[in-house]
């Protein structure tokens, strides 16, 4: 797995914040247009109003019996007074004024039309020839309060949307992409040799190219392997038959032969071709080790094909190899002739370089842990790191191609496994020790 | 024994031909399966040497059909193919026992007397019957102690009453045990061989059962 950011997480975020930020945006703007047309109505109300009272308070103070003097109109009843006007003549002098206004806010002489101070908005009107001026001031704090009010109300819907966008996005996603996770998931769970087609499913339509090339590169890849084990196979039978022909017609000619110099000369001749014969079924071993066959694309029980290899030598070296197998099935991705070739060579290398004195030991645990070992010198560490190379042999009397261990190791490494070569062998003094673990592929 | 060698391969036919009949077997060897079919529905066989991959067929075919028609004859497999899965599929379809080639002779020799004691339910080599001790590995045999000298025909001839002790063999199954050594069968060479045998082995090994066989007296003399 990666730490890679996800797909379905990228989306999910992006659209959601970018869906947010829209709205918000929306919000303001719906906010500017909404105080914008609220200052209209507010200033319409201002005007309108000092073009009610005007008149009445002309009336008003051209009939006062005891001339020019403020006077302050009268609530009829309680209110906070969000308007407030002072009648003034020309000369800034106050004539009347309603009850909660505050001269202080409005300028020293009258104007008409509209006007700002820092806390209020202002609308002054004249009449008698412009000898009496109204004005009619409201707060901007009144204002502002309403644009908040207006704001919080467009805003409040947000809170609850945001998240139900979210979670309606996430969902979206998620929905979206449940098929490629599917995919995903298929390839990540088959086993390293399984290459049958991968289930596409209904995948969108953007991600179908990809699964279309995936499997075709499954396919060209098992035909390709499938190729070489052909070719292996058949190279073996093609290389084996003569030379099964010719070490039989050597065998024969031996039991024919009176002559001792000539009996000796075929023997050495049947010697070369044993020789051969021996390394020619390495090279095969070897070339289909480093091929890529060594998984297969199901597991099979590895228990019974252990018996049979190590059956096999049992004939050859009656209770030379002492063998521990576990009573449950061992099943593993590694191909079984693949492991047929690791488990002999293994065993072979045992047979020839441990102590004939000490059997050699093939264990096998229920979790799948392989273990061939035998008794005899220490392996010096220098020596054991280059066992696993072609041709490499360690300082030891005994004849072998060299390229046993070379074999079981590139079958361990084809299956994505590790070879372990120990020395001395693990609970021992002395002697050699493979081990790897079959089920870990 | 009677064995059928299924060996398309020129050279190497020959050898293993050579190899088993100078063991003291009668070896009848065919180089198609077309002809090993004919072969085993004439003749009735100790044991078969097949090899897998021959011109008209695969041998797991011929062997699946040899199992099938109720022929229980050992069956060796001669093959190049070493992979396993050929191998479990060879003894799952019937066969004894598996040798991938190059072999040695001397190897393959001691299959074929391993896999006939098998098959006669004796895996020990040495037995005993009457007086006599015969070591099947060797093809050798002792009578009270001393040894017995037998011409690969006479061995074949008592290899047939040795696998069936006690148990009546007809003359035409006797006959057919000489047939593979290219003998000329007159109408009394089992007598011929039969008082050979006696001369050496005893005078009451073999019992005639006047008109109908052979048995081998299991009793000691």
């Amino acid at each position: 797995m990666t730490n890679r950011t996800s797909l379905q997480k990228r989306l999910s975020v992006g659209l959601t914040l970018g869906v947010t930020l829209l709205w918000l945006l929306g919000v303001t703007a719906s906010g500017l247009v909404a105080q914008h047309e609220m200052n209209e109505v507010f200033d319409s109300a201002l005007q309108e109003t000092a073009q009610r009272i005007l008149p009445l308070a002309v009336t008003d103070i051209l009939n006062r019996e005891t001339g020019t003097g403020n006077q302050t109109a009268p609530a009829l009843k309680d209110h906070d007074e969000y308007l407030t006007y002072l009648v003034r003549d020309e000369k800034g002098n106050l004539l009347l004024q309603s009850h909660d206004a505050d001269p202080d806010v409005f300028g020293k002489l009258p104007e008409e039309g509209f006007s700002d101070t820092p806390t209020h908005r202002i609308y002054g009107a004249a009449a008698v020839s412009d000898t009496l001026y109204i004005e009619v001031a409201e707060p901007l704090a009144h204002r502002r309060k309403s644009a908040l009010e207006a704001g919080l109300a467009l805003l409040m819907p947000l809170i609850i949307l945001i998240p139900i966008s979210l979670m309606g996005v996430w969902w979206m996603v998620r929905l979206s992409l449940r098929e490629v996770v599917e995919f995903r998931q298929s390839i990540e769970t088959r086993g390293v040799g399984d290459l049958s087609p991968v289930e596409r499913g209904r995948l969108p339509a953007e991600f179908e190219p990809i699964a279309v090339a995936v499997n075709r590169l499954l396919e060209r890849l098992h035909r390709a392997l499938e190729t070489e084990r052909s070719f292996t196979a058949n190279s073996a039978h093609e290389l084996r038959t003569p030379l099964a022909t010719a070490l039989a017609k050597v065998q024969r000619l031996k039991t024919q032969v009176q002559s001792d110099q000539l009996k000796s000369n075929v023997a050495e001749v049947e010697g070369a071709l044993r020789s051969l014969s021996l390394l020619t079924g390495k090279l095969l071993e070897l070339a289909k080790a480093e091929g890529g066959g060594a998984t297969s694309q199901t597991p099979h029980n590895l228990v019974p094909i252990l018996t049979m290899i190590v059956g096999d030598f049992e004939s050859q070296v009656p209770g030379r190899i002492v063998l521990n197998v576990p009573e449950s099935e061992v099943n593993s991705l590694l191909d079984p002739d693949a492991f047929a070739i690791l488990l002999r060579n293994l065993i072979e290398n045992a047979l020839k370089h441990g102590s004939r004195k000490q059997p050699v030991e093939v264990t096998m645990s229920d979790d799948g842990s392989l273990r061939v070992s035998n008794g005899g010198s220490i392996v010096p560490p220098d020596q054991l790191v280059l066992l696993r190379n072609r041709f490499a042999r360690s300082k030891t009397d005994a004849a072998g191609s060299g390229l046993g261990l070379a074999i079981a190791d590139a079958i361990a490494t084809g299956a994505g496994m590790t070879l372990h070569l120990r020395s001395p062998a693990t609970g021992r003094q002395e002697g050699f020790e493979a081990e790897l673990d079959v089920a870990r592929t | 024994m009677r064995v059928l060698l299924v060996e398309d391969t020129e050279g190497l036919g020959e050898a293993v031909r050579d190899q088993i009949a100078e063991d003291g077997h009668a070896v009848d060897w065919v180089q198609t399966l077309s002809f090993a079919e004919v072969s085993v529905q004439t003749t009735a066989y100790d044991l078969i040497l097949l090899d897998l991959i021959l011109p008209d067929g695969h041998g797991f075919g011929f062997l699946r059909k040899l199992r099938t028609a109720g022929n229980k004859a050992p069956v060796i497999i001669l093959t190049a193919r070493d992979q396993v899965f050929n191998r479990i599929e060879g003894l799952n379809a019937g066969a004894d026992d598996y040798l991938v080639k190059p072999f040695d002779l001397s190897e393959l020799s001691a299959r074929v007397a391993a896999v006939a004691r098998r098959y006669r339910g004796n895996p020990n080599p040495l037995i005993r019957v009457g007086d006599l001790e015969v070591d099947l590995g060797d093809h050798r045999i002792s009578r009270n102690g001393q040894p017995v000298e037998l011409t690969a025909r006479e061995w074949a001839l008592f290899e047939g009453f040795i696998q069936r002790p006690g148990m009546l063999l007809s003359r035409s199954q006797l006959e057919d045990r000489l047939y593979a050594f290219g003998a000329e069968i007159e109408s009394n060479t089992i007598e011929v061989y039969v008082s050979r045998l006696r001369k050496k082995l005893g005078r009451d090994a073999i019992v005639t059962i006047r008109g109908m066989g052979y048995r081998l007296d299991t009793h000691d003399q």
